[in-house]
């Protein structure tokens, strides 16, 4: 039982680390929080059902749903981040929480408020391991997830256009004078912060094989608490962070019920944060410099 | 090679730099020399693109748009900043690779580094420790190599020895006559006149926002005024 719940866990923590991993791309380059990431997410968990429901085949769905956040997230990048760029950090903020309400709003008024479900035969087969049931749906998640994270570490870790992002992480004055264009790299974390929700969207519609408009509040809070507890200056705690609030999450629900997921979740971020302020693999207290 | 005219450089209500004029002729060290507040920081910054401006700088001829560094650099003009400047949460090659960002040359961008390698042996020793490992005068090696690996024709140095060891500062300063008699430009802001003076060409005394001597390192080296207020009361050469 513990170890189906872990395994259940596992897979939901899955899609916050990818949402959380959104979130903190962007962060880290601008210290801005996108608050429509979020609703990013939804909109690709909306666009990969659209092609899923009409039977066409998932990698598809992935790609539309992807691409079409990624398109989003330039767009709210040109509209809501770039002529507000020298405004104080709380302005952009704030119009990226209008872009978040006016998603929501296309997104009811395209789909309708009720939720979406998937046809039940969609991805139920699974496996049996020992004691340990995992379906195929799990194993598409975890799976898409591991490529994911690995391929953004790549490019993060391995490619001038990584470094590039780690440069103005870390000191923007410096980037820019080792060539870096610093609209062309924030360019690059909106569109790769996008790919990643709208993946990540696609995944929690598979898990959970339904989806509605408020989602993304639902999903995109515990995104942010995982982006914290990872820790405010690593954006790779929420590898650790990630699995760990879903893990907690399927727990509580198992053992103590559904009513008390939220209270326990947000409880042990406020516990971690007044344990380690810095998050998990935060560094020191002091250190609030590079993210990527 | 660069002129300046009319430089003003304001921080918000505060003139900072006060309608400087500069002149840097190619394989020149010229030293721009001044106390803390002078205003030679925030000159070399503009230079180098990082901060808006009134007046105008040309480079080879072109006038370079205000806060452009990074078409600065493809123009040959490189810059190590105050405080060194390395990515201190990158490895010492990474931030070697991020000195050939702007390259197309892959391959003798590669060649370059290697080169580097061979030139500071601690920084090939170190490679795979991250930047903000290294002492002091690695840092300030390996800002230097990073900074040459774009293939400038222009540097801007701005306080290579602060917070160095005597010995690593003398180091320094050898290693930038050695940039000179390599072809390269030097435009070195420092504090340190003494030394500074002893590998220049020609000077900049700057006070207050203004240039308020100028000419042959020699001669600001031997003039009285200048020796009291900056080289402790004695003839400096």
């Amino acid at each position: 039982m513990l170890l189906q719940q872990l395994v259940n866990g596992l897979t939901l923590g899955a899609v916050y680390t990818l949402v959380a991993l959104s979130f903190s791309l962007v962060m880290g380059i601008l210290s801005v929080l996108n608050i429509a990431i979020g609703e990013l997410f939804m909109l690709g968990g909306y666009l990969g059902f659209a092609i899923i429901a009409r039977g066409l085949p998932l990698p598809l769905a992935m790609a539309v749903a992807m691409l079409g956040a990624c398109v989003v997230a330039v767009i709210i990048q040109k509209i809501a981040y770039e002529p507000l760029r020298d405004a104080p950090l709380i302005t952009p903020m704030l119009s990226t929480l209008g872009f978040s309400i006016i998603l929501q709003n296309v997104v009811t008024n395209v789909w309708g408020s009720d939720p979406l479900q998937l046809p039940s035969e969609m991805f139920d087969g699974d496996f049996q391991i020992g004691p340990v049931r995992i379906g195929v749906m799990q194993i598409v998640v975890i799976g898409v997830t591991i490529i994911l994270v690995g391929a953004v570490a790549y490019l993060v870790q391995r490619t001038p256009a990584g470094r590039a992002l780690r440069a103005i992480a870390e000191n923007r004055d410096v980037a820019r004078l080792l060539g870096v264009s610093v609209s062309k790299t924030t360019f690059l974390a909106f569109a790769i912060s996008g790919l990643l929700a709208g993946a990540a969207g696609v995944l929690i519609s598979l898990h959970y094989a339904a989806i509605t408009p408020y989602i993304g509040v639902d999903i995109g809070l515990k995104a942010i608490a995982v982006m914290v507890i990872g820790g405010t200056t690593r954006v790779w705690g929420a590898l650790l962070a990630g699995p760990l609030i879903g893990i907690a999450e399927v727990l509580t629900i198992a053992y103590g019920g559904s009513q008390i997921r939220d209270l326990v979740v947000y409880g042990l971020m406020i516990l971690i944060l007044l344990l380690r302020p810095q998050g998990l693999l935060g560094g020191a207290r002091s250190d609030v410099g590079q993210r990527v | 090679m660069l002129k300046v005219r009319g430089l003003e450089v304001f921080y918000g209500p505060i003139r900072a730099v006060r309608g400087i004029d500069l002149d840097i002729e190619a394989g020149e060290i010229i030293a721009l020399i001044g106390a803390n507040g002078a205003g030679k920081t925030t000159t070399v910054r503009a230079i180098a693109g990082l901060t808006p401006y009134k007046g105008s700088i040309s480079y080879d001829g072109k006038t370079l748009p205000p806060n452009s560094a990074e078409l600065n650099l493809r123009a040959g003009l490189a810059m190590v900043p105050e405080g060194r400047g390395i990515l201190g949460r990158m490895t010492v090659e990474d931030n070697l690779n991020m000195g050939t960002y702007c390259r197309k040359d892959h391959a003798a961008a590669a060649r370059d580094i290697a080169e580097m390698f061979e030139r500071f042996p601690i920084l090939k020793e170190r490679r795979q420790s991250l930047a903000n490992l290294l002492s002091g005068g690695e840092q300030q090696m390996l800002a230097i190599a990073r900074a040459l690996l774009s293939r400038p024709r222009l540097l801007l140095l701005d306080e290579p020895s602060l917070g160095l060891a005597p010995k690593t500062t003398t180091a320094v300063f050898e290693l930038i006559s050695s940039l000179r008699r390599d072809g390269l430009t030097v435009l070195l802001v420092e504090q340190k006149a003494r030394q500074t003076l002893k590998i220049a060409d020609r000077a900049y005394l700057l006070e207050t926002g203004r240039v308020v001597m100028s000419g042959p390192a020699q001669d600001l080296a031997n003039d009285s005024l200048m020796s009291q207020a900056f080289l402790g009361g004695a003839t400096a050469l």
